[in-house]
Protein backbone atom coordinates (compact mmCIF):
# COMPACT_ATOMS: atom_id res chain seq x y z
CA UNK A 1 0.00 0.00 0.00
CA UNK A 2 1.07 3.38 -1.06
CA UNK A 3 1.72 5.76 2.26
CA UNK A 4 -1.30 8.26 2.11
CA UNK A 5 -0.35 12.11 2.74
CA UNK A 6 -3.01 14.95 3.51
CA UNK A 7 -1.90 18.17 3.04
CA UNK A 8 -4.65 20.79 4.90
CA UNK A 9 -3.55 24.44 4.44
CA UNK A 10 -5.76 26.91 3.06
CA UNK A 11 -2.78 28.51 0.47
CA UNK A 12 -3.15 26.69 -2.92
CA UNK A 13 0.55 27.92 -2.61
CA UNK A 14 1.60 25.41 0.20
CA UNK A 15 -0.50 23.00 -1.23
CA UNK A 16 1.34 23.01 -4.23
CA UNK A 17 4.42 23.63 -3.03
CA UNK A 18 3.77 20.03 -1.01
CA UNK A 19 2.98 18.54 -4.04
CA UNK A 20 6.22 19.18 -5.83
CA UNK A 21 7.69 17.99 -3.37
CA UNK A 22 6.33 14.25 -2.87
CA UNK A 23 5.97 14.15 -6.86
CA UNK A 24 9.38 12.34 -6.60
CA UNK A 25 8.32 9.61 -4.39
CA UNK A 26 5.18 6.91 -4.78
CA UNK A 27 2.45 8.00 -2.36
CA UNK A 28 -0.67 9.30 -2.36
CA UNK A 29 -1.25 12.88 -1.84
CA UNK A 30 -4.72 14.21 -0.71
CA UNK A 31 -5.37 18.08 -0.11
CA UNK A 32 -7.99 20.29 1.49
CA UNK A 33 -8.26 24.02 1.68
CA UNK A 34 -9.73 24.03 5.91
CA UNK A 35 -9.66 21.97 8.90
CA UNK A 36 -14.03 21.02 8.24
CA UNK A 37 -12.68 20.04 4.98
CA UNK A 38 -9.40 17.86 5.82
CA UNK A 39 -11.80 16.06 8.47
CA UNK A 40 -14.03 15.15 5.58
CA UNK A 41 -10.97 13.55 3.70
CA UNK A 42 -9.41 11.95 7.10
CA UNK A 43 -12.72 9.79 7.06
CA UNK A 44 -12.66 8.89 3.49
CA UNK A 45 -9.21 8.53 2.49
CA UNK A 46 -7.62 7.43 6.30
CA UNK A 47 -4.14 9.14 5.43
CA UNK A 48 -0.74 7.92 6.91
CA UNK A 49 0.12 11.32 8.18
CA UNK A 50 -1.28 14.69 7.97
CA UNK A 51 0.57 17.68 7.32
CA UNK A 52 -2.01 20.66 8.96
CA UNK A 53 -1.76 24.60 8.76
CA UNK A 54 -2.90 26.32 11.81
CA UNK A 55 -4.29 29.39 10.47
CA UNK A 56 -7.55 28.89 8.54
CA UNK A 57 -10.99 30.30 7.53
CA UNK A 58 -14.22 28.13 8.34
CA UNK A 59 -11.96 25.12 10.89
CA UNK A 60 -8.43 26.30 12.42
CA UNK A 61 -5.87 23.08 12.51
CA UNK A 62 -6.25 23.52 16.48
CA UNK A 63 -9.84 22.69 16.40
CA UNK A 64 -9.85 20.46 13.35
CA UNK A 65 -6.89 18.24 15.20
CA UNK A 66 -9.41 18.40 18.62
CA UNK A 67 -11.93 16.66 16.66
CA UNK A 68 -10.31 14.49 14.99
CA UNK A 69 -8.44 12.76 18.17
CA UNK A 70 -11.63 12.61 19.37
CA UNK A 71 -12.56 9.41 17.21
CA UNK A 72 -10.48 6.45 18.46
CA UNK A 73 -9.77 5.56 14.94
CA UNK A 74 -7.48 8.73 14.69
CA UNK A 75 -6.23 8.92 18.23
CA UNK A 76 -2.53 8.03 17.14
CA UNK A 77 -2.57 9.52 13.61
CA UNK A 78 0.65 11.43 13.17
CA UNK A 79 0.49 14.44 12.36
CA UNK A 80 2.95 17.44 11.13
CA UNK A 81 2.22 21.06 11.81
CA UNK A 82 2.99 23.45 9.19
CA UNK A 83 2.32 26.76 10.33
CA UNK A 84 3.58 30.85 10.47
CA UNK A 85 2.29 30.22 14.05
CA UNK A 86 4.66 30.12 16.65
CA UNK A 87 3.20 31.26 19.55
CA UNK A 88 4.27 28.39 22.93
CA UNK A 89 0.40 28.01 23.60
CA UNK A 90 -0.37 26.59 20.02
CA UNK A 91 3.23 25.01 20.36
CA UNK A 92 1.67 23.45 23.68
CA UNK A 93 -1.81 22.72 22.81
CA UNK A 94 -0.79 20.97 19.44
CA UNK A 95 1.89 18.78 21.26
CA UNK A 96 -0.78 17.65 24.10
CA UNK A 97 -2.99 16.79 20.92
CA UNK A 98 0.00 14.17 19.97
CA UNK A 99 1.48 16.36 16.98
CA UNK A 100 4.68 14.65 16.08
CA UNK A 101 6.34 17.54 14.83
CA UNK A 102 6.48 21.47 14.25
CA UNK A 103 7.42 23.13 11.26
CA UNK A 104 7.63 26.58 11.06
CA UNK A 105 6.95 29.09 7.93
CA UNK A 106 9.10 29.89 6.30
CA UNK A 107 10.20 26.40 5.85
CA UNK A 108 13.32 24.35 4.15
CA UNK A 109 11.82 21.93 1.96
CA UNK A 110 14.50 18.81 2.34
CA UNK A 111 14.15 20.06 6.33
CA UNK A 112 10.31 18.56 6.11
CA UNK A 113 10.75 15.75 3.72
CA UNK A 114 13.24 14.70 6.88
CA UNK A 115 10.81 15.04 9.05
CA UNK A 116 7.99 13.12 6.51
CA UNK A 117 10.46 10.61 6.20
CA UNK A 118 10.60 9.88 10.06
CA UNK A 119 6.61 9.16 9.94
CA UNK A 120 5.87 7.17 6.38
CA UNK A 121 8.05 5.06 4.36
CA UNK A 122 8.57 7.15 1.14
CA UNK A 123 10.30 5.73 -1.74
CA UNK A 124 12.17 7.18 -4.98
CA UNK A 125 9.91 6.23 -8.02
CA UNK A 126 11.42 4.49 -10.75
CA UNK A 127 13.09 6.85 -13.38
CA UNK A 128 10.79 6.93 -16.47
CA UNK B 1 -7.28 54.64 24.38
CA UNK B 2 -3.51 55.49 24.29
CA UNK B 3 -0.65 54.05 22.71
CA UNK B 4 2.79 52.66 24.36
CA UNK B 5 5.87 52.68 22.84
CA UNK B 6 7.07 49.81 19.91
CA UNK B 7 7.95 46.71 21.96
CA UNK B 8 10.24 45.83 18.56
CA UNK B 9 12.45 48.57 18.64
CA UNK B 10 13.38 49.73 15.70
CA UNK B 11 10.63 48.59 13.07
CA UNK B 12 12.37 48.95 9.68
CA UNK B 13 15.05 46.77 11.55
CA UNK B 14 12.73 43.91 12.80
CA UNK B 15 10.72 43.78 9.82
CA UNK B 16 14.02 43.68 7.70
CA UNK B 17 15.07 40.44 9.63
CA UNK B 18 11.34 38.91 8.95
CA UNK B 19 11.70 39.65 5.16
CA UNK B 20 15.24 38.52 4.60
CA UNK B 21 14.33 34.98 6.87
CA UNK B 22 11.31 34.38 4.24
CA UNK B 23 13.03 35.56 1.24
CA UNK B 24 16.51 33.41 2.39
CA UNK B 25 14.92 30.09 3.62
CA UNK B 26 12.15 29.92 1.48
CA UNK B 27 12.97 31.15 -1.75
CA UNK B 28 17.17 30.93 -1.41
CA UNK B 29 17.37 34.31 -2.32
CA UNK B 30 19.32 37.20 -0.88
CA UNK B 31 17.89 40.43 -0.78
CA UNK B 32 19.32 43.86 0.25
CA UNK B 33 18.24 47.07 0.96
CA UNK B 34 17.31 49.76 -1.69
CA UNK B 35 19.94 52.65 -1.48
CA UNK B 36 16.91 55.04 -3.73
CA UNK B 37 14.55 56.74 -1.74
CA UNK B 38 11.08 55.70 -3.09
CA UNK B 39 12.09 53.16 -5.16
CA UNK B 40 8.51 51.60 -5.96
CA UNK B 41 8.06 54.55 -8.23
CA UNK B 42 10.89 53.98 -11.02
CA UNK B 43 9.28 50.34 -11.14
CA UNK B 44 7.45 49.99 -14.70
CA UNK B 45 3.90 47.69 -15.14
CA UNK B 46 1.76 46.77 -11.93
CA UNK B 47 2.54 46.34 -8.68
CA UNK B 48 0.73 43.01 -6.33
CA UNK B 49 0.17 44.60 -2.75
CA UNK B 50 -0.54 41.67 -0.18
CA UNK B 51 -1.87 42.94 3.58
CA UNK B 52 -2.15 40.76 6.27
CA UNK B 53 -3.62 42.32 9.68
CA UNK B 54 -2.03 41.19 13.01
CA UNK B 55 -4.48 41.96 15.94
CA UNK B 56 -4.07 40.97 19.56
CA UNK B 57 -5.73 42.57 23.31
CA UNK B 58 -2.82 44.93 23.54
CA UNK B 59 -1.90 45.23 19.39
CA UNK B 60 -2.99 45.54 15.76
CA UNK B 61 -1.21 45.92 13.15
CA UNK B 62 -0.92 45.32 9.23
CA UNK B 63 1.77 44.25 7.02
CA UNK B 64 2.13 45.41 3.47
CA UNK B 65 4.29 43.83 0.92
CA UNK B 66 4.34 45.21 -2.51
CA UNK B 67 6.22 43.88 -5.71
CA UNK B 68 6.41 44.62 -9.08
CA UNK B 69 4.61 41.82 -10.99
CA UNK B 70 7.50 41.09 -12.66
CA UNK B 71 9.24 39.73 -9.23
CA UNK B 72 6.07 38.40 -8.22
CA UNK B 73 6.68 35.73 -11.67
CA UNK B 74 9.71 34.86 -10.57
CA UNK B 75 8.91 33.96 -7.22
CA UNK B 76 6.19 31.89 -8.21
CA UNK B 77 8.80 29.56 -10.52
CA UNK B 78 10.83 29.65 -7.21
CA UNK B 79 8.25 28.43 -5.26
CA UNK B 80 5.97 26.18 -7.50
CA UNK B 81 8.60 25.29 -9.71
CA UNK B 82 7.07 26.32 -12.86
CA UNK B 83 4.94 29.58 -14.14
CA UNK B 84 1.84 30.16 -12.34
CA UNK B 85 -1.57 31.37 -13.81
CA UNK B 86 -2.69 35.45 -12.76
CA UNK B 87 -4.52 33.34 -9.36
CA UNK B 88 -1.27 31.41 -8.14
CA UNK B 89 1.02 34.51 -8.84
CA UNK B 90 -1.38 36.44 -6.30
CA UNK B 91 -1.97 33.02 -3.76
CA UNK B 92 2.26 33.04 -3.92
CA UNK B 93 1.86 36.73 -3.09
CA UNK B 94 -0.58 36.16 -0.35
CA UNK B 95 2.15 33.78 1.19
CA UNK B 96 5.03 35.57 1.43
CA UNK B 97 3.56 38.12 3.18
CA UNK B 98 1.79 35.29 5.74
CA UNK B 99 5.29 34.52 6.30
CA UNK B 100 6.77 38.28 6.85
CA UNK B 101 3.60 38.73 9.19
CA UNK B 102 4.33 35.42 10.85
CA UNK B 103 7.73 36.45 11.65
CA UNK B 104 6.71 40.09 12.91
CA UNK B 105 4.26 38.33 15.23
CA UNK B 106 6.61 35.82 16.31
CA UNK B 107 9.09 39.09 17.62
CA UNK B 108 5.72 40.64 19.42
CA UNK B 109 4.91 37.73 21.09
CA UNK B 110 8.57 36.90 22.66
CA UNK B 111 7.83 40.65 23.76
CA UNK B 112 4.53 40.10 25.56
CA UNK B 113 2.32 41.45 22.97
CA UNK B 114 0.31 38.16 21.69
CA UNK B 115 -1.63 38.74 18.62
CA UNK B 116 -3.72 36.56 15.69
CA UNK B 117 -2.75 36.85 11.94
CA UNK B 118 -5.52 37.74 9.07
CA UNK B 119 -5.96 36.07 6.08
CA UNK B 120 -3.76 37.42 3.05
CA UNK B 121 -5.88 39.85 1.17
CA UNK B 122 -3.88 40.58 -2.10
CA UNK B 123 -4.66 43.26 -5.07
CA UNK B 124 -3.12 45.11 -7.77
CA UNK B 125 -2.79 47.94 -9.44
CA UNK B 126 -0.07 51.59 -7.91
CA UNK B 127 1.87 51.96 -5.21
CA UNK B 128 -0.41 52.39 -1.98
CA UNK B 129 1.08 53.44 1.59
CA UNK B 130 -0.34 53.13 5.01
CA UNK B 131 -1.55 56.28 6.93
CA UNK B 132 0.33 57.15 10.34
CA UNK B 133 -2.82 57.58 12.46
CA UNK B 134 -2.31 58.54 16.15
CA UNK B 135 0.73 57.01 18.43
CA UNK B 136 1.22 54.10 15.85
CA UNK B 137 4.60 53.47 14.31
CA UNK B 138 4.97 52.66 10.42
CA UNK B 139 8.33 51.24 8.74
CA UNK B 140 8.58 51.35 4.75
CA UNK B 141 11.66 49.99 2.95
CA UNK B 142 12.14 49.54 -0.54
CA UNK B 143 14.12 46.25 -0.67
CA UNK B 144 15.52 44.42 -3.90
CA UNK B 145 16.84 40.96 -4.87
CA UNK B 146 20.62 40.40 -4.71
CA UNK B 147 21.55 40.16 -8.64
CA UNK B 148 18.41 40.05 -9.91
CA UNK B 149 16.76 42.96 -12.35
CA UNK B 150 12.91 42.40 -11.48
CA UNK B 151 12.71 45.57 -9.92
CA UNK B 152 12.84 47.01 -5.95
CA UNK B 153 9.90 45.85 -4.28
CA UNK B 154 8.34 47.37 -0.37
CA UNK B 155 7.55 46.57 3.09
CA UNK B 156 5.60 48.54 5.02
CA UNK B 157 5.05 47.53 9.13
CA UNK B 158 2.32 49.68 10.97
CA UNK B 159 2.49 48.84 14.39
CA UNK B 160 -0.35 50.25 17.06
CA UNK B 161 0.26 49.17 20.93
CA UNK B 162 -3.22 49.54 23.12
CA UNK B 163 -2.68 50.20 26.47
Amino acid sequence: MNPKILSIDDSKTIRMLLKRLFTPFVCELFEAGDGQEGLEVVNREKPDLIILDYNMPVMDGVTMLRQMRENPEFKRLPVIMLTAEASPEIIGTVARLGVRDYVTKPFDSDQLLDKVIRVVNLERRPEA
Amino acid sequence: MSTATNPLGDLSAASGRALKEVFFKQLKLQILQSPVKDALSTVEGKLLHSAVSINGEKISGTVLLQVPELLAQRVTEIMLGSKGDAEEIRDVTGELCNMIAGRVKAELHASGFPATLGTPTVSVGQRIALQLRGEAQLSSTDWSVEGDQAGDFNLQVQIRIIS
